[in-house]
């Protein structure tokens, strides 16, 4: 039985481990340990439950091992504050007054249209929307508000160098006019981390390690 | 807080003492099974096991796995079953070769089950 314990202790650790360094892009709104205690007990509690040659108690006994570790987990949180930040992760600042922070994406696994998608979810359909956006440790997305929310929505033409040709097309851009537009820029495509524009033509446009600017670009269709 | 301190020290603690239990009821019934599998093979290799002594390890395995189950997965109980029931049969009949082939499988079984539930590395990994 302690066997059990041991091994259910393992691969407690490891899918922690695991989990803390896919980052926020796979536990969406709960803390990763939490995530990993929802991942093991439902399997804990069927195996045996279903094979009768495995006594229940090997079950009951991993259920009580994640019950410990839960608490154990949950007293490191709350007496020792780096080991919270080790365990839980902390919140990364995805957008600055700057644009977009590039390396917290990466680091957290995510790229550019999962942070425009969690920005929609929140209710901001432009990049410029929010003064700050982060990602809480449990992976939901928070922002404060710049407080001149436009009132068109935005869609992507550049994504991390590459172009969406779907959104182009449905802004009415031709591919000659966006080369015209990032030549007039000094960028080159495989260096703009994310350009998008809205029915009036409002364009988001940031360059690789670059702040954002914003800039104006004649669309042919509105929406 | 406190109480979940203490919930917890005391979760941990029946759960070490409950491992200690098992780990010492598994070896205590494992060595008088042994023992008295060895018994048999003894009277197997000189050729004067009977009826009643098959019988007799047969009712002390039958006694001890109904507990055993609760604590080992069945296949492993089975295993044993499977062989003390041919060397039993084997000694009905007087074949004891094939008898004591069987109660040898059965004797290394009661020595090496228990192990393979001890907290050991190789069985962790």
């Amino acid at each position: 039985m302690a066997l059990i314990f041991v091994r259910t202790a393992v691969i407690f650790i490891t899918l922690l481990l695991i989990m803390r360094l896919m980052g926020k892009s796979q536990i969406g709104e709960m803390q990763p340990f939490e995530f990993v205690i929802t991942l093991l007990i439902a399997e804990l509690a069927c195996i045996p439950m279903a094979d009768s040659s495995i006594p229940l108690l090997y079950g009951v006994v991993a259920i009580v091992a994640i019950f410990i570790l839960h608490q154990i987990v949950w007293l490191l949180d709350l007496w020792f504050r780096p080991m919270k930040a080790v365990i839980c992760g902390r919140p990364s600042l995805v957008i600055t007054k700057q644009g977009i922070d590039e390396y917290q994406l990466r680091k957290n696994n995510l790229d550019v249209s999962d942070l425009i998608e969690s920005m929609r979810t929140a209710g901001y359909f432009n990049l410029d929307d929010v003064y700050y956006g982060l990602y809480e440790a449990n992976g939901s997305f928070s922002a404060l508000e710049s407080g001149h929310k436009t009132n068109s929505l935005a869609v992507t033409i550049i994504d991390s160098g590459k172009i969406n040709v779907h959104n182009l097309e449905m802004c009415g851009i031709s591919r000659e006019k966006l080369d015209e537009f990032l030549k007039q820029q000094g960028a080159k495509l495989k260096k703009v981390l994310v350009m998008t524009v809205d029915g009036n033509g409002r364009v988001y446009f940031q360059p690789s390690g670059k702040p954002y600017r914003i800039l104006h670009t004649e669309v042919s269709k509105r929406w | 807080m406190v109480k979940s301190v203490v919930l917890t020290l005391a979760a941990i603690a029946a759960c070490a003492a409950f491992f200690i239990f098992i780990e010492w009821y598994l070896d205590k019934e494992f060595t008088e099974f042994y023992l008295a599998a060895d018994a048999l093979y003894e009277k197997i290799e000189n050729e004067t096991a009977n009826r009643e002594d098959a019988n007799a390890v047969r009712i002390m395995w039958a006694d001890k796995r109904s507990k055993l189950h609760i604590f080992i997965p069945h296949n492993d109980i089975s295993y044993i079953d499977y062989r003390l029931n041919e060397a039993t049969s084997y000694i009905y009949t007087q074949d004891y070769h094939s008898a004591l082939a069987n109660i040898e499988i059965v004797r290394q079984l009661a020595k090496s089950v228990p192990g393979n539930y001890k907290l050991r590395l190789e069985n962790i990994f």
